[in-house]
């Protein structure tokens, strides 16, 4: 095995220091001089014509400087629109609760917040829907005027599939839909010795990112320059988003990613767009920022699914034929992770018959965007529920059957992809041996409370996207790192260990910087887990190219042949001959000095990403479940992620509790709640309610590597998998526990009272 | 199909309050500044006073990221009128370092690798500082307890009861 020396190390963060001092720049910390604060009016309604906004009274209030509807606003070409995106503010339809359609603009925040209530806006309420089982009835109303081709590049970000969807041709609510098959599902259920079909359904929840979405945007109408300070996962998406919608060519716009209070997917490409067109309108900096309510109501949260699955299983445990429709509820636009859904339902076993249906449907409600693993938890909360009541069925070990079954490298996806090397059998492998598993028929319960331990795996395939990166030699020899991709938690210090890796210099003589659009090479979105994985190769290859300039300079110097050349601790010498030997330092001095006779050593990589390194994890949880409340309480905590080789596995470990705090949010308390109207009921942080510290046991990680094929040192993306099985291993805890089954998250007392037929 | 208006009620006439004057010693300097009475300490220390490391992530005191120390308590300061603080020695997040120096608590986040996005660790080493101050050397609970209204969506606390527990060495 390679032994290295800083990359495989726990390394706290590089940059920790600005976060801990208060010392960050976020979106919302920009404050430049002359600048005005946006604040929306929401649409009260989920579905309504709107018949007139009078603007006159709140455009009088002191502070005010302008107030924008969409007849100010540019128009789109209509095979845009519908691009959430695009849809700026509403024209002539709302068609959900909390969409903008109308912006103030004023000289301070709580101004143009007290105009809001000024703007006389009058509706015409329509016909809405919002479950997706009612709006896929052929007597459903339309819950909006049809959608024409539909414009995925923003979810692309999150997933590479090769995989076409189906667009309806009659207007309907139901706007695309995919579907795989393998064998015959039929003679697989005749085979097998027990089929378990249930309906499954997880709430629509949001990202939770504790930064609020905030931009603040400035156009210079002299020199038609826009420079935009945002908090995005994706400061180039957005870059060329703006300039294709705006037709400003991308040399004049300026997208500066500024540190990110938490994304999740949620934050690609939202606010932009209107601050763009408004600082535009008035030729002064609009600072748009959003209230907590203005997140919850009027984002792009995780949508709703329902998931109908039939699954087959031998007595030796073999399973045998699933047949599932999933149905995403993407809210007012398209964009939900139906592909996905429909590739991993069926993805993680080797299920010899299969007929998959994935549609997305359109309702009145705020449209989706991506979550952590978009579409993954819902469809593992199905899948990874029956394996276990299959096996309890055939009273077999619930992890030995997922064992058996597991899918390998060279196994067939449902959509015909053939998996690389993953490390699923190695993931449950690890939490097998954890002390969670082992001991779980052991400890006793709390008086009054039962104890169950569940266990559930998921798995992610991972985005792809070209990257590019620099590395410099500075005249001191240290080294300058440039990097397009914007970093949320650490992937920086990942990159400064690679090159302090790859010269053989220590790590703080590194120092990496994320540029902005004008300045740093390109790179996708910071989205689909792959950071690391096509950004780190970049990097790599740009300080390989570094080595190899240097060994060129070196050589002519020492007047010898490169593959002569020894290169240790910063010295590069002629088979180790001290007398024959240059210092890293001085190859700076004479790559940049005055006079140099070499040019500087400036690196470059660029690399295409083609082949997905998929990332599996195995979770264990320990819950204890109080009979006479239906009260879930946490006891313990594990998890098993692949990451293919740990570049920082203190990094590593942080990503896999992060996530798995998230998955037990999605299980136990995260629901987005709608009145009869479609109006979001639980619109702040006390009645939305996310994992506290109190809620959330230690957690323990195991990490597990299996080297990927394509990633820097065999890494592969760490971000996404930690979030996908969390509420199927507390439902097949809570059954453990009680022995009932809960076929909805999240898994409210109320929910566990009525399936114990208690309520 | 219903017509319907929405509600026009009279805001408040904020820009029209008659301004008030407020000091504060903040982070051990003394300052003074001319506020609306209805902004909150929050608004005031980032806006007026420029120190942005308090956060606002909900406005409604439910997520902990505005925290800041107010005569020894630790507030949350979206929910405190900037007046009712007036003549109070407040330490925000930029007061914790001291003589160019790291709050142990400080370098126990980094080395623990309790900090992620950040956003929420201004609030969080505040929380643990207000706790350390009072209680040397908490359990485990006790530390999830004094934290437990700072929310965190990045790191599942684990990283973070430790770097306090560890700061508490």
């Amino acid at each position: 095995m390679t032994t290295y020396t800083t990359v495989g190390k726990p390394i706290p963060r590089v940059e920790g220091t600005h976060k801990v001092t208060g010392n960050s720049t976020y979106a919302a910390d920009v404050q430049l001089p002359g600048m005005l604060h946006c604040k929306l009016l929401r649409s009260p309604y989920a579905h309504a014509k709107i018949v007139s906004i009078d603007t006159t009274k709140a455009a009088a209030h002191a502070g005010v400087e302008r107030i924008v509807t969409a007849d100010d606003l540019p128009e789109f070409e209509a095979r845009y629109m519908s691009n959430r995106a695009y849809n700026l503010l509403a024209g002539e339809e709302v068609v959900f609760h909390g969409q903008p359609v109308a912006a103030v603009l004023a000289t301070d925040a709580t101004a143009a917040e007290e105009a809001l209530e000024l703007i006389d806006a009058v509706y015409e309420e329509l016909p809405a829907v919002f479950d997706p089982l009612d709006a896929m009835r052929d007597d459903a109303p339309p819950a909006r005027a049809p959608v024409g081709e539909i414009d995925r590049s923003e979810s692309k970000g999150h997933v590479t599939v090769e995989v076409e969807e189906e667009q309806s041709d009659k207007p309907s609510n139901v706007v695309s839909q995919t579907k795989f098959s393998r064998g015959d599902v039929e003679a697989g259920f005749a085979e097998s010795d027990v089929v378990v079909e249930r309906t499954w359904r997880s709430a629509m929840m949001h990202q939770g990112y504790i930064e609020p979405h905030a931009t603040v945007a400035s156009y210079d109408p002299i020199s038609e320059e826009l420079t935009i300070w945002t908090a995005t996962q994706g400061q180039f998406f957005v870059r060329d988003q703006i300039s294709r919608m705006l037709r400003i060519p991308e040399t004049k716009i300026r997208v500066i990613g500024t540190e990110l209070g938490g994304g999740f997917g949620g934050k690609i490409f939202l606010t932009q767009s209107l601050a763009a067109v408004l600082t535009r309108i008035t030729s002064r900096p609009v600072k748009l920022v959003f209230s907590r309510s203005d997140d919850l109501v009027g984002a792009n949260p995780a949508g709703q699914c329902v998931v109908d699955l039939k699954t087959g299983m031998k007595n030796d445990g073999t399973v045998t034929a699933l047949q599932t429709k999933v149905i995403y509820n993407s809210g007012a636009y398209p964009g939900a992770p139906v592909v996905i859904g429909a590739i991993l339902i069926g993805g993680y076993y080797k299920f010899p018959n299969l007929e998959i249906e994935a549609c997305e449907v359109l309702t009145n409600k705020v449209s989706v965007g991506a979550i952590r693993a978009p579409g993954a938890h819902n469809v593992t909360l199905a899948i990874e529920s029956q394996m276990d009541m299959m096996a309890r069925e055939l009273e077999r070990d619930p992890l030995d059957v997922r064992m058996q079954n597991a899918v390998e490298a060279g196994d067939e996806m449902p959509s015909k992809a053939v998996y690389s090397s993953i490390g699923l059998k190695e993931c449950l492998k690890a939490v097998q041996d954890s002390e969670i598993w082992r001991d779980r028929n052991e400890r006793p319960a709390t008086p009054g409370k039962r104890r169950g331990v569940g266990i559930a795996v998921g798995g992610w395939l991972g985005g792809l996207q070209p990257a590019g990166a620099h590395v410099e030699l500075n005249g001191d020899g240290t080294l300058n790192v440039i990097v397009g991709s914007n970093d949320i938690t650490g992937t920086n210090t990942s990159f400064a260990q690679i090159v302090a890796e790859e010269l053989a210099v220590p790590l703080d003589m590194v120092n990496v910087v994320t540029g902005d659009t004008k300045t740093a090479p390109f790179a996708g979105m910071s989205a689909g887990s792959k950071t690391l994985f096509t950004v780190g190769r970049a990097v790599k290859a740009a300080a390989e190219d570094v080595r190899s300039q240097l060994l060129g300079v070196a050589a002519e110097r020492l007047q010898a042949k490169v593959e002569e050349l020894e290169w240790k601790d910063g010295v590069i010498s002629v088979g180790g001959d001290a007398e024959k030997s240059i210092k890293f330092r001085q190859l700076a001095g004479i790559t940049t000095g005055f006079g140099a006779q070499y040019p500087p050593v400036i690196g470059r990589g660029a690399i295409s990403a083609r082949q997905q390194a998929p990332g599996f994890t195995a979770q264990v949880a320990e819950v204890e479940v109080d009979e006479e409340t239906g009260e879930v309480t946490l006891l313990r905590w594990g998890i098993a992620q692949d990451a293919g080789f740990a570049i920082n596995p203190l990094s590593v470990a942080g990503q896999m509790q992060g996530g798995a705090t998230q998955g037990m949010g999605i299980a136990l308390w995260e629901e987005m709640l709608h009145d009869e109207g479609g109006r979001l009921i639980n619109d702040g942080l006390l009645d939305y309610r996310m994992p506290t510290a109190l809620d959330v046991p230690n957690i323990e990680t195991y990490i597990v590597e299996v080297p990927s094929e394509d990633g820097p040192y065999g890494a592969r993306g760490v971000g996404e998998p930690s979030i996908i099985p969390g509420a199927a291993a507390v439902g097949n805890a809570i059954e453990d526990a009680i022995g009932v089954r809960v076929a909805e998250a999240p898994f409210t007392p109320e929910r566990i009272l009525r399936a114990m037929g208690k309520i | 199909m219903t017509t319907a208006e929405t509600t026009t009620e009279t805001p408040r006439e904020a820009s029209a309050l008659e301004k008030v004057t407020v000091r504060y010693t903040i982070n051990g300097e003394q300052r003074e500044v001319e506020i609306a009475p209805n902004r909150t300490l929050l608004e005031v220390v980032r806006d007026e006073l420029r120190l942005t490391g308090a956060k606002e992530g909900c406005g409604t005191g439910d997520c902990g990221a505005c925290s800041m120390i107010v005569d020894g308590k630790l507030i949350t300061s979206c929910l405190m009128l900037a007046p009712q603080a007036d003549g109070s020695e407040i330490t925000t997040i930029e007061g914790v370092a001291q003589d160019g120096k790291l709050h142990p608590l400080q370098q126990q986040f980094i080395d623990h690798g309790a900090v992620q996005c950040g956003f929420c660790i201004p609030g969080m080493i505040l929380a643990g500082k207000a706790l350390l101050d009072s209680n040397p050397a908490p359990s485990e609970l006790e530390i999830r307890e004094a934290i437990a209204g700072n929310l965190c969506r990045c790191t599942g606390y684990t990283k973070i009861v430790e770097a306090i527990a560890a700061a508490a060495d």
